[in-house]
């Protein structure tokens, strides 16, 4: 990298509900172009650490059950001996969001509780993942009245769905390395400050931007 | 079997009870609602000894005569099923049936108020039994039925912010309110955006393609 710019590594790819940056690149990143060696090099090493970054995380999720209705029982069984979700990294509900990097909605969602939702999910730190768990979640199942959010997408962003009413637990450990591929694959690019104007701010608040723009 | 408790009622309340029969086994009277406290704290007080209000329902026979399923006009977030502009409330519109147990006698007997829909207003028994005060709760916030004298008559289940009565017959079957911007993305299985055909309605609906229909020339 030359002098003055702070590399910076960014989610990009799989992530539709997060707002997508601005790749900096323009129109020319469609374009097919000779890969010079520093672009080589740099593609070489976002591999590395996105595939570091997204091996890590997949592997240690740890999640905020969001249980409202009796698909919790089916959520027990999942987290006990005989299905074991443990054994995919995700073994530790942790009991509150600001903890938590997965969110499992697990039941109805009503529309009494829908700020309750919002509130838990903008709680979290990023990166986060959100399983809507079994249909009332997904789409509202059959409350298809008054009182029933219809899907918990309608509030906040889902990245997989389990159907199911309520799913068995071996749906649920489809839906759980489902999302462990997604987080798997998710792809790390690398930005310099120069190139992304609105992390400029950004750079003159750190300290390492404020040691590099010297 | 629970024939006595009507005698006593009949005996103790003779111009307040409208009527009484027995329908399936179980023994139904019929009041005036402005005798409801005093034949519940004499029940309960009395010989017959009814300790336990199971619970108060409520229905709405605003469609009892015409329609059975009531099905036909769902496709609508804003447009009632039954439009009461158009169609005149059967009358009297609800019925109150507070279902009684004696616990000692074991004997049940319910007892049945009809309101009509101009004036849905009935005395509270929460001072007889504490129970009641949930489940009018619970009715005043589904049907908006008053209840004169209730200590604390507010919603129960659904938010304070919530429009109308959603167990009431024109109540629009489609209708949704939001406590916080939902959003709105094309979906597989609803459809785009809302409204009739949109997001929200069921796979059933939409593939007969049923717009709204006229409630007086329902078929």
């Amino acid at each position: 990298m030359a002098d003055g710019r702070l590399p910076i590594l960014r989610p990009e790819g799989n992530v539709p509900e997060s707002p997508r940056p601005h790749s900096g690149l323009g129109e020319e990143a469609a374009v097919p172009v000779l890969l010079t060696r520093r672009e080589d090099a740099i593609n070489w090493f976002e591999e590395k650490v996105s595939g570091a970054l997204g091996w890590a995380r997949a592997n240690s999720l740890f999640q905020y059950p969001f249980v409202t209705a009796c698909c919790g029982m089916e959520y027990m069984s999942v987290m006990c001996g005989r299905y074991d979700l443990a054994r995919f990294g995700a073994e530790f509900p942790r009991f509150t969001p600001r903890q938590a990097d997965l969110l499992m909605i697990v039941g109805t969602i009503n529309v009494k509780q829908s700020p309750v939702l919002l509130r838990v999910y903008e709680q979290m730190t990023e990166p986060k993942w959100v399983m809507a768990f079994g249909v009332c979640a997904s789409s509202g199942g059959f409350y298809d009245n008054y009182a029933t959010v219809q899907g918990a997408d309608r509030i906040i962003p889902v990245d997989v769905y389990v159907p199911g009413c309520p799913p068995r637990p071996e749906q649920v450990l489809d839906g759980l390395k489902i999302l462990q591929e997604k987080i798997q694959t998710q792809r790390h690019t690398l930005h310099s400050v120069e190139r992304s104007p609105e992390l400029r701010e950004e750079k003159k608040r750190s300290f390492l931007g404020k040691l590099l723009a010297r | 079997m629970a024939q006595a408790l009507v005698d006593l009622v009949r005996e103790g309340f003779k111009e307040a009870v409208l009527s009484s029969h027995s329908h399936r086994g179980d023994e139904v009277v019929v009041l005036r609602r402005e005798a409801v406290q005093d034949v519940c704290r004499f029940l309960k007080d009395g010989e017959a000894r009814i300790q336990l209000l199971r619970d108060i329902a409520c229905v709405d026979l605003l469609t009892y005569d015409t329609e059975m399923t009531g099905g036909g006009a769902l496709a609508s977030n804003e447009v009632p099923a039954y439009d009461l502009a158009k169609k005149a409330p059967r009358e009297p519109r609800f019925q109150l049936a507070y279902n009684l147990y004696s616990v000692v006698r074991k004997q049940s007997l319910r007892l049945r108020v009809e309101l009509r829909s101009d004036d849905v207003k009935v005395p509270t028994v929460t001072g007889v039994w504490r129970t009641a005060d949930w489940w009018e709760r619970y009715i005043f916030d589904m049907f908006g039925i008053e209840f004169i004298g209730h200590p604390n008559l507010t919603r129960i289940l659904m938010y304070p912010e919530f429009q109308g009565y959603p167990l009431r017959k024109d109540y629009p079957t489609r209708k949704r309110q939001p406590l916080v911007a939902e959003l709105d993305f094309p979906d597989l299985v609803r459809g785009p955006g809302p409204g009739p055909g949109g997001a929200g309605v069921p796979m059933s609906q939409t593939h007969v393609g049923r717009k709204n229909v006229d409630p007086t020339t329902y078929d």
